[in-house]
């Protein structure tokens, strides 16, 4: 195996044994940290503060992502911000579905993040069971400093690789692992 | 206390607020004003204990033709036009005063109090109280709480000195271990010193406490009111059925309360129905099948179990299969197996009890009583059997209640003074096997002569008592499983000829009279129905009646059986001759479905978990036949599932179909295969939530064997094991607060023989019979007549079953020092 | 030629002093009463103020706080008095932060911190248990690795309780509170809790 067969199997995670391919990966983690452009995904109140964090009191541009973009081909990270309805689940998947790779996904709010105080049939339990979430900020709404917070947050796992690498290992951003049950029945012999 | 119209029967009126209102002649004006709609606030007074007026709560403005007054509406019955009014001004400040008054010295501590939050001081200061107190000084201290007995703690500081504990130990339990004392200030309640308030009843007075003072050891800072959820349920600790509901948080239950139903258990409950569902959530619960491979039981998945024991019922001919146990299950369980086994399997070897109880045909054909029947005032009541204060605690308060307030009068027919023996008003006390006789001298026309160990005087004077107006019902049991149960059913069928007389089945192991009335005995199908007579149009139905539990074991120690199901059975422990039971599960196959591991599924070779009672959805049937649900509150731990899609599965597995996927099936079957239990549904359960329904139907009865004890030399004594509230139990074995209580096994002789030993109180003795000999502690007990010897049964530490030879008609020891 | 006084806004704004507070740099002066992750308080003798008594829990809206009491060991107590809270957890992805705890608690064992910077990646790291939620020695909130501290933000931590007491008796101060084992005395009264009442002097509540 050579650089060209990791790359191959890895992507730019298998790059990593060299300094001169490593200081491009470097490069490219860092890029992607700074240039995150969110997808709007502002459901309910949290949306209130995720548009105060974009404005000049908290500026999200210092971390250059000012550009919402109304198009998800254009976005790198969906900022979940409200109580997802049972109805609106299907459309964040595929708002979800039609962002590039890579992408990444902040559950904003407690509502987003595990139904909140909005324990019903209407709402879902937790955005990770439709797609899966990099980093939850909780509170009701958070404020744009938990809010930054959390970018910050992520932009620390972007840059760190965790979060690629904890994907590509589980299929899932949500530390969920789901278990194939065997269901067949093996022979068994009881008695004599 | 059941509603019936006032208008159709004498009635008294009275004014309740400027509006006239009906009550009935004798009722307590507090009651009146209840049923009228109009709440008075209360804490002594309690519907099923005679008023006190302790605690002056319910004072209200009375005029009883001498004006206007205060008055304790509780201590006051109802008067033609008496005027009551529970709103004015006056009232108001009575009420007020005394909550301040009662407030004086209670320690407010509510956030540490597990009565928070469903307190009646709590509730009725809120809703009746001053807000306020003007009481600065400091109040009464006690060391905090205490515990009075192995179950129950007392804080003496937050009691308000209602009286209800101590009127409960006293009048309803007849165990006065709590009273007051003190005068004064100083007045509190307490134990007498040295003596705690071993009392199998203590947990009511946990749930009648209208203030924190008296808690339970299992519930204890386990949960607050407000984050428990409850439903109504039926308790299958024993085969009284009372209600209650079952509470839990967090899909764990916490606690069961008595729930007051009018035909059964009056809203109380001994506390092995209260505490003992501890078990159900013990870590050693079984979550997951198990299958023996290579010498260790393993886990395995579900298919794979059910296809393996699927396998093993359908390869086994049908004769050498065998199904013990089924009492613990539910009656939609309890059907779906006795399907499996005579409609699938083909094998009519099915026997729900453990050679400890009584022929199915006899319990189901004598005529029988319910407990209000036996229970009616002026009757008389003939104990035959085991002591109601041991295995029927319900039942047994009921009794006590309708000797000691009714006038009925009580005849123990017993080998050993029972704990009803205080409020029986004749003691006849037959040597064990010799019961039948003593009975057809109790109904006999000619001169009384000495029966059986009982003098002629007595016998004269119990058949005067059964002579006379009220109504006759015999209590009908095993007293001992060291007595063959063919006596007691030659005993019952003597009574029979008794004009008008009623019996009341004393089977005291958990839903056993659903097993009966669901076939689960050879030769019965069911609806109280035969193999001959059974309407049960199933494809592989036998027709010669299969062998009984004994049966079944001496054939598999023999070898002439080969598979045996058990459902939640534990025979080692339970079935009356140890040796025996031993013997044949280690020679047979044996599938156990089960809760626990037992001693008897330490033999299985396979074993799938059930789930408990309150994991799963059905129904009960008690030993009056009544049948009321069971309700489902927490989920079963692992993947443990109801009994009846384990029987469902099992019968895909070995080839054929119950037709059962749903409880309604189940009743739909039961409907088209038993006239007895027509018009029985889920929906007529719901709609009887508490009383429930009284399945009528009867059978031949069976013809009287004539058996009579071995002579035994002029050393022997009789032996008599009985059980216990409190034994090593399963149940009780995993229920941390009750673990412990077993008694320990001894040998309880009567005082004259204990002296003749010439021993010391606690001495070994050695103990032997024809089958085996084990030593005992041998104590004087003055419940013993002379020439017997009673041991409790399955008390975890010795075994006396090896004593025991099944099909003996009584069994013979002799008494040795154990230095000798 | 109306855009010209368009820009000219702009331009004017360029020189303007700049609004953006440098967050993570900086942080905003939080408000008197915000809401933040919550401490569970000590007294002064190290004993917890938590008794497991679960009003907490019954009053939560979001149903966030599981809480389980027990007996207290003997010769060891936790807490003053029988009880003590044997579990206690806060799920940080249901809190709403509504204050609701705080108000029901009687013995001021749960306030909020203005701590309001911390955000998860995993759902289980965002259940908050009694280690993480009590006071240290010093009876000052601990730092967590993933929260975002700064200097003197743990000294606000019950700078604001509400001003009835539980029974809604605004005039509170001079009563004796509720006391049982926990020992019997005056409370001190509280801001707002009546004009001619002097502050609230927060040294003696026990409280940081």
């Amino acid at each position: 195996m050579g650089i060209v067969g990791d790359v191959l199997d890895e992507g730019l995670e298998g790059l990593d044994h060299n300094f001169l391919t490593g200081n491009i990966e470097e490069l490219v983690k860092w890029a992607r940290a700074r240039s995150c452009w969110p997808a709007t995904f502002g459901l309910a109140c949290c949306a209130i503060e995720m548009m105060a964090t974009g404005s000049g009191h908290y500026d999200m541009a210092r971390f250059g992502m000012e550009v919402f973009r109304a198009s998800p081909r254009q976005a790198d990270l969906m900022i979940v911000a409200g109580r997802v309805s049972q109805k609106m689940a299907p459309v964040l998947r595929q708002v979800y579905d039609q962002m590039m790779e890579p992408k990444w996904v902040i559950s904003m709010g407690v509502c987003a993040s595990s139904g909140g105080m909005f324990n019903n049939y209407a709402i879902v339990q937790g955005v990770d069971q439709v797609v899966p979430v990099d980093v939850y900020a909780p509170g009701c709404p958070p404020g744009p400093e938990t809010l930054l917070h959390a970018i910050i947050t992520l932009h620390g796992k972007i840059e760190s690789g965790e979060l690629t690498k904890r994907r590509a290992a589980t299929g899932a951003g949500a530390g969920l692992i789901v278990e194939q049950r065997d269901g067949q029945a093996s022979p068994l012999q009881i008695g004599r | 206390m059941t509603d019936t119209q006032p208008e159709t029967e004498a009635s008294v009126t009275i004014v309740v607020d400027g509006q006239e209102v009906a009550a009935r002649p004798g009722e307590l004006l507090i009651d009146a004003c209840e049923r009228a709609g109009t709440y008075i606030p209360r804490f002594c007074y309690h519907e099923r204990m005679k008023p006190v007026g302790m605690c002056r709560m319910c004072l209200v403005e009375v005029d009883t033709g001498r004006g206007m007054g205060l008055q304790p509406s509780c201590m006051i019955p109802v008067a033609e036009g008496m005027t009551v009014d529970t709103q004015s001004e006056i009232t108001k400040k009575a009420q007020d005063g005394i909550l301040e008054f009662l407030l004086i010295n209670h320690p407010l501590d509510c956030p540490v109090c597990d009565k928070g939050g469903e307190c009646p001081l709590q509730d009725q200061t809120m809703a009746y109280g001053p807000g306020e107190s003007r009481f600065v000084e400091e109040k009464r201290h006690y060391e905090k709480p205490i515990p009075i007995s192995d179950t129950v703690f007392l804080d003496r500081e937050r009691c308000i000195l209602c009286d209800r504990c101590t009127r409960f130990a006293k009048e309803v339990a007849g165990d006065p271990l709590i009273h007051f004392q003190g005068r004064g200030n100083q007045t509190e309640v307490n134990t007498f010193p040295d003596e705690p308030f071993s009392s199998y009843f203590s947990g009511n007075t946990v749930q009648i406490c209208p203030v924190g003072a008296l808690t339970a050891k299992p519930y204890r800072f386990k949960a607050r009111p407000w984050d428990l959820e409850e439903t109504e349920s039926t308790s299958v600790a024993d085969a009284v059925g009372s209600r209650i509901t079952v509470q839990s948080s967090r899909n764990q239950v916490l606690r069961y309360m008595g729930v007051d139903s009018d035909p059964v258990n009056w809203g109380w409950l001994s506390d092995k129905e209260r505490f003992s569902f501890e078990a159900f959530n013990s870590d050693e619960r079984i979550t997951e099948p198990m299958a023996r491979s290579g010498g260790d039981l393993e886990p395995v998945s579900w298919g794979a179990a059910i296809a393996a024991v699927g396998d093993a019922l359908k390869n086994t001919d049908p004769s050498r299969l065998g199904i013990i146990g089924g009492a613990r299950l539910t009656n939609e369980s309890q059907f779906a197996f006795t399907k499996l086994a005579k409609g699938v399997l083909g094998t009519d070897n099915v026997d729900a009890q453990l050679g400890d109880g009584l022929p199915a045909e006899l319990v189901l054909g004598l005529p029988r009583a319910t407990i209000d029947q036996a229970c009616a005032p002026g009757g008389t009541i003939i104990l035959m059997g085991p002591d109601p204060k041991e295995t029927l605690g319900a039942l047994f308060l009921r009794l006590k209640h309708a000797a000691v307030e009714d006038g009925a009068t009580i005849i123990e027919v017993t080998p050993h003074r029972t704990g009803l023996g205080q409020y029986a008003a004749h003691h006849l006390h037959p040597l064990p096997g010799e019961t039948a006789a003593l009975a057809a001298a109790l109904v006999a026309e000619t001169p009384a002569l000495d029966t059986a160990g009982v003098s002629a005087d007595a016998i004269t004077a119990a058949r005067a008592a059964i002579a006379g107006d009220g109504p006759v019902t015999v209590i009908l049991g095993r007293a001992s499983v060291a007595e063959s149960a063919a006596v007691i059913a030659d005993a019952a069928l003597s009574l029979t000829s008794i004009p008008g007389v009623r019996f009341l089945s004393a089977l005291s192991r958990s839903n056993v009279h659903g097993a009966l009335d669901m076939g689960m005995s050879p030769g019965l199908l069911p609806g109280r129905s035969t193999l001959a007579s059974g309407t049960a149009n199933w494809p592989n139905t036998p027709s010669t009646a299969g062998m009984s539990t004994a049966q079944m074991l001496q054939a598999a120690a023999d070898g002439s059986l080969d598979t045996i199901l058990l459902l939640g059975a534990d025979p080692i422990s339970d079935f009356p001759d140890t040796d025996l039971a031993e013997r044949a599960l280690a020679n047979a196959t044996v599938i156990a479905v089960d809760l626990f591991e037992t001693a008897s599924t330490d033999h299985a070779d396979a074993i799938l978990p059930a789930a408990a009672p309150q994991e799963a959805d059905g129904s009960f049937t008690n030993l009056e036949g009544r049948v009321t649900k069971i309700s489902r509150k927490v989920t079963p731990p692992g993947t443990a599932r109801p009994d009846w899609i384990i029987a469902a599965e099992l019968a895909m597995a070995a080839g054929g179909d119950l037709g059962i996927e749903s409880l309604d099936d189940v009743w739909a079957q039961i409907a088209a295969v038993s006239p007895a239990h027509a018009g029985i549904d889920t929906a007529s359960l719901d709609a009887n939530q508490r009383d429930g329904v009284v399945v009528e139907g009867t059978l031949d009865l069976p013809a009287a064997s004539g058996v009579s004890p071995a002579v035994a030399d002029a050393y022997a004594y009789r032996l008599v094991v009985s059980r216990r509230m409190y034994d090593a139990g399963t149940i009780l074995a995993n229920s941390p607060s009750s673990a412990h209580l077993a008694s320990g096994t001894a040998l309880h002789l009567h005082p004259v023989d204990f002296d003749a030993l010439g021993l010391d109180r606690g001495a070994e003795v050695t103990v032997s019979s024809a089958t085996g000999s084990v030593s005992l502690p041998v104590e004087p007990s003055g419940d013993v007549p002379r020439g017997v010897a009673a041991v409790p049964a399955n008390q975890g530490d010795i075994v006396v079953g090896t004593l025991i030879a099944v099909g003996d008609v009584a069994t013979n020891v002799r008494v040795e020092r154990g230095d000798s | 030629m109306g855009y010209l006084q368009g820009f000219a806004v702009t331009f004017k704004k360029l020189t303007e002093d700049r609004v953006t507070t440098e967050y993570p740099e900086q942080k905003r002066p939080k408000a008197d009463r915000l809401h933040g992750r919550h401490v569970l308080n000590r007294y002064e003798d190290g004993m917890e103020k938590c008794i497991g008594c679960e009003l907490c829990a019954g009053v939560c809206p979001a149903n966030c706080i599981y809480v389980r009491g027990k007996d207290n060991p003997d010769g060891d107590p936790v807490s003053p008095g029988e009880r003590y809270g044997f579990i206690y957890e806060i799920n940080y992805l249901r809190c709403i932060h509504c204050d609701m705890c705080v108000e029901a608690c009687p013995t001021e064992a749960i306030t909020e911190s203005k701590l309001f910077e911390f955000s998860f990646t995993n759902r289980a790291d965002a259940i908050y248990t009694k280690n993480e939620l009590l006071v240290d020695d010093d009876g000052m909130p601990q730092h967590l690795p993933w929260e975002d501290w700064r200097p003197g933000e743990d000294e606000m931590t019950s700078g604001w309780m509400r001003a009835t007491a539980s029974s809604g008796n605004a005039a509170y101060e001079g009563k004796v509170a509720w006391s049982g084992e926990l020992g019997y005395g005056v409370r001190a009264p509280e801001i707002g809790q009546s004009q001619d009442a002097p502050p609230a002097d927060t040294s003696d509540s026990g409280a940081h």
